[in-house]
């Protein structure tokens, strides 16, 4: 629970972020994401996640590809140390490949999960750029300046603060870095680089979507 | 006249005695029964089912629960609406508990309580199958996120508590909290709940007019500081509340209407005030008196017997009516007594015929008709009796009025009537209307669904519509009844029934059911537990090094293998148990599925439910209980109608029943002959009115056939009293126009009732009645000259 809240608002914010080229002034990044989110239809970017966890001797990495479409949700696609990739729909996640291969799917309906729908509502209150949505679930503090800037946001219900102490994100025409620091002391950094925008998905991801889309899933 | 003021003195004792009875029993409330369900017999042939049935609708018929919201609302403004209304209705101090903010739900409670026996569960899926413990922790280490609630790395590595936890069927309604609220979403829509407890029953008349009162007050207030936004309801309560509000109403309306119509129906024949007082009072005595003797026969009076009883109005007059008619007819000459003398063995022959017919609607064992059969049986006797004891001395004094002219029009009928329409022409016509209605019989259909019980204000069920697909609540009556000797047979019995019910699980609309919900799902059976233990001891334990590599290459902290091993050890002995599931606070929601120790000569002596949700096909689950043990469907609304049914056929057999009794009847008085023809013009209206209704297309339901009854009796007593009309005949002719006039005033105004079934029985008695009347004259030209 708490990695999936974590991480999903991580996610969130951070796609949200890439779609939001240079924002003029610091304090209005949110606004400046609803003014320009129109740009981009799909941002690609790579990732580098690094897991700090009591419970290892060394901290877990990551590596894959990230891809944030406006209109189907993200595709989180881990290459490295294996390969398996996440479809991050509105109403319904899909897990692709680990170990079985591209074949083998789990299909999971948010409404099934408790607290998945909220956090996919984040999620869309991101990508509306709906400033007010997402200052229901946290305090939002910007700084910085177009070119360099971050955003610090802490949770507002004792709910989310449980497992939930805060997350961060900087960087400049898109976002480089997230931190999400969860209750328990575990600590999550997402690298993103290369970061691209693109008016469109391709064949391979629009499968990938439209296979999410179809409800044939499970 | 010593005689007639002995029987007056009778009759007064009679009333004083009523009166008291009537004060002692009415001094408190009304007790006025609106619960439709109530007036059934049990249903079920397992006295548990009947049981689970109460159990199941008490739990949900002592809410009410609203929604509030509209279209595009923003949150904020939502969360204060719904905790100021919460706040008002609290403030009325009507309910007995207020529920508008819960307390944030937390998964991972769900988690810390099954931890301790975390090597006893295992999901559906892996109970089934053994799976890879690399690629288990594999998947749990890279798993950018977590499903749903679940535990740390260190306490799962293999993820299978995690999958126990994701097979929970938490989600089964449609809602999730928000900032402390319980909020439905559809579309880009967002509804705010808030749910309220009665203090008492939803069928007691001043929960539901104070709850009334205090909804409206909390309504108001939100609108005015609101604007805008919408409140939507629902609640066994608001059902009963409109129930009883329109049978009141339905009441005052009949009541009223068949008594005003009746009296200026009395006073245009009597041109008299006299006949209207004494007419009330004898009515006003069987009314009484009916209402008394059920409530204390019943313990309470119901909605129906009241709205049956304000009609019984009509039936109980004709009495003093035809008393009325002799003194009319007698003019100068009046009598009282020998007055009396001459109506009294029509009036007897009709009380009589009236009795019977009731007497057998009394045995049916079916709460709703005996109660009206009661009402009807001592309405009637004690309306009769007040002409024999009380009327010879109220009206004593001959009529002023010159009869001859008063029963002018009736006597011209007659003539005409004795002079036109032989015998040969009432066979014809018989045969004419039986040839006329024989289509329409073959056309008859039935209806025996339990709603024609219940009317239900379209805006209420609108939005309990709304309420029940924005939240996913369902309403169902049908549900699985699990029984079992000791909780642990309980708990087996259910998982055999929840391994059949899960193929036939699905969204799709191929899919039996959506889902199910029962107490096995969060409580394993003991026998299980072990199995499950089994199950972890093969697949993790067995090879200790093994699974100490494993976390190790994962690069996970050695202790933690450690401290697994030992866990797995000391938890040998420990057994998760359905009372360690209920002291839970998160087993609220579900604690309606136990039924624990019920007392019943079932399987055995204890027993659950498991609610199927979304059903698509009713007889397949009925289908599938008849092949386990200690399983049975329970299906309600589905008994109700097939008790319907049961007594709808059960009551053409008592119709056709009463039929031959009153003819035994009339056999004794009027020989086998005359009888038949005294019974024609009844015959006839039933054969014309099933016709009518074959034409009409509206199909008969159980409360048709308690309106033939009626027109059965009334029928009778009409060709009794014309018979027996002798010298009088006119004034008598006059008498029964003027019973069934009031008769079809009551009763064709029951036509207009809200509910579904009191309509029925009003368009029966409408339509019988008065071809009953039409044709009743038929049996003067059957009657032998002599009595002409």
């Amino acid at each position: 629970m708490k990695k999936i809240r974590s991480l999903l608002v991580g996610l969130m914010i951070a796609t949200a972020a890439l779609v939001s080229p240079l924002p003029a002034r610091a304090a209005d990044v949110l606004n400046q994401i609803g003014a320009q989110i129109e740009q981009f239809q799909v941002v690609r970017a790579e990732f580098v996640q690094t897991k700090q966890m009591a419970a290892l001797k060394r901290p877990l990495v990551t590596s894959g590809h990230l891809t944030f479409s406006r209109q189907h949700g993200v595709l989180w696609q881990i290459e490295k140390p294996y390969r398996v990739s996440y479809v991050l729909g509105e109403t319904k996640i899909v897990e692709i490949g680990g170990s079985g291969g591209d074949s083998v799917r789990r299909v999971r309906e948010t409404r099934d999960v408790p607290g998945l729908a909220q956090v996919g509502r984040v999620f869309r209150a991101m990508l509306g750029a709906n400033s007010d949505a997402l200052r229901e679930y946290f305090d939002v503090a910007a700084q910085g300046t177009p070119a360099q800037w971050s955003i610090a946001l802490t949770p507002r219900q004792s709910q989310l603060a449980r497992f939930l102490s805060g997350m961060e994100l900087s960087g400049g025409r898109f976002v480089e870095e997230i931190r999400i620091s969860e209750a328990g002391g575990d600590d999550t950094r997402i690298r993103l680089s290369n970061s691209q925008g693109a008016a469109a998905l391709n064949d391979a991801e629009a499968t990938l979507f439209g296979t999410e889309n179809d409800g044939s899933g499970r | 006249m010593n005689g007639m003021r002995l029987r007056a003195l009778l009759w007064l004792t009679l009333a004083v005695v009523l009166a008291i009875a009537a004060a002692v029993q009415f001094a408190g409330p009304l007790p006025l029964q609106s619960n439709l369900l109530a007036l059934l017999p049990p249903t079920e042939r397992n006295p548990v089912a009947e049981h689970a049935v109460s159990r199941l609708a008490e739990a949900a018929g002592d809410r009410a629960i609203f929604l509030i919201g509209r279209p595009k609302a923003d949150t904020l403004e939502l969360g204060k609406a719904a905790r100021d209304f919460g706040a008002q209705l609290r403030a009325s101090e009507v309910f007995r508990s207020v529920v508008d903010e819960i307390p944030p739900f937390d998964p991972q409670q769900l988690a810390r309580f099954y931890f301790p026996y975390r090597f006893n569960l295992l999901g559906d899926g892996d109970r089934a199958a053994s799976s890879d413990l690399v690629e288990r922790l594999q998947r749990k280490l890279y798993t950018p996120f977590q499903f749903g609630p679940g535990y740390p790395l260190a306490d799962d590595p293999f993820g299978f508590g995690d999958a126990w936890l994701a097979g929970l069927p938490l989600k089964t309604l449609r809602l999730e909290t928000q900032d402390g609220l319980l909020v439905a979403r559809s579309g880009g829509n967002v509804w705010a709940m808030v749910s309220a407890v009665l203090p008492g029953s939803a069928y007691d008349g001043s929960i539901q007019t104070r709850v009334a009162a205090a909804v409206a007050g909390a309504e108001a207030r939100l609108k005015q500081d609101f604007p805008g936004l919408e409140v939507l309801r629902t609640g066994t309560v608001f059902y009963a509340g409109a129930a009883r509000q329109s049978a009141e109403r339905e009441v005052d309306f009949i009541g009223a209407g068949s008594l005003l119509g009746m009296l200026l129906l009395l006073y245009l024949v009597f041109r008299s005030l006299r006949p209207l007082g004494l007419g009330l009072l004898s009515v006003g005595f069987g009314v009484a008196a009916a209402a008394t003797v059920t409530v204390a026969v019943h313990g309470e009076l119901h909605l129906i017997t009241l709205v049956f009883g304000a009609s019984l109005i009509g039936e109980a007059i004709d009495y003093a009516v035809q008393y009325f008619a002799a003194h009319l007819g007698a003019g100068n000459g009046w009598e009282p007594m020998a007055g009396l003398r001459r109506i009294a063995p029509g009036l007897l022959t009709a009380l009589a015929t009236s009795l019977l017919s009731y007497a057998a609607l009394m045995l049916a064992p079916f709460p709703a008709l005996s109660q009206i059969a009661l009402f009807a049986l001592v309405g009637l006797s004690a309306a009769c009796a007040s002409v024999f004891l009380l009327l010879p001395w109220l009206l004593k004094a001959p009529g002023k009025r010159d009869p001859e002219a008063a029963v002018a029009l009736p006597r011209r009928f007659l003539v005409g009537w004795k002079k036109h329409v032989g015998r040969r022409a009432c066979l014809t016509a018989a045969a004419a209307l039986l040839a006329l209605s024989a289509p329409g019989w073959s056309r008859l259909a039935s209806n025996d669904d339990v709603r024609i019980l219940i009317s239900r204000p379209p805006a209420l069920v609108a939005q309990e519509e709304k309420i029940r697909e924005l939240t996913g609540f369902g309403n169902s009556s049908q549900f699985f009844l699990v029984e079992g000797k000791t909780p642990e047979e309980v708990l087996h019995n259910e998982e055999r029934l929840l391994e059949k019910l899960a193929p036939l699980a699905g969204d799709d609309d191929k899919s039996v059911l959506s889902g199910y919900l029962g107490v096995s799902m969060f409580v394993p059976s003991a026998n299980r537990q072990a199995h499950n233990r089994q199950r972890w001891e093969r697949s993790v334990f067995a090879d200790e090094r093994r699974l100490r590599e494993l976390l190790s290459d994962a690069s996970l902290r050695d202790e933690l293998a450690e401290r697994m091993i030992e866990d797995f050890a000391n938890s040998n002995s420990r057994v998760l148990s359905v009372d360690d599931w209920f002291q839970s606070p998160l087993s609220t929601p579900f604690r309606h599925l136990w039924l624990g120790k019920v007392a019943g000569n079932g399987a055995g002596q204890f027993a659950a439910i498991v609610q199927p949700q979304g059903i698509r096909d009713v007889g397949r689950l009925a289908e599938l209980s008849g092949a386990l043990d200690g399983v049975t469907f329970v299906d309600k609304a589905g008994s109700v109608s097939r008790l319907f049914q049961e007594y709808r056929q059960w009551g053409i057999v008592w119709l056709l029943g009463a039929l031959v009794l009153i003819y035994g009847v009339l056999c004794l008085r009027y020989g086998p002959a005359q009888a038949a023809f005294m019974l024609l013009p009844t015959a006839l209206a039933l054969a014309v009115v099933l016709g009518a209704f074959g034409y009409m297309a509206t199909p008969l339901t159980l409360f048709n056939l308690m309106g033939f009854m009626l027109v059965v009796g009334v029928g009778v007593n009409y060709a009794i009293f014309l018979r027996e009309g002798g010298v009088n005949a006119a004034a008598t002719l006059a008498g029964v126009l003027l019973s069934a006039g009031t008769t079809l005033l009551s009763f064709g105004l029951l036509a207009f009732s809200s509910m579904p079934a009191l309509s029925s029985f009003g368009l029966t008695l409408l339509l019988g009645i008065c071809v009953a009347v039409l044709l009743a004259p038929m049996v003067l030209s059957f009657a032998p000259e002599a009595s002409r």
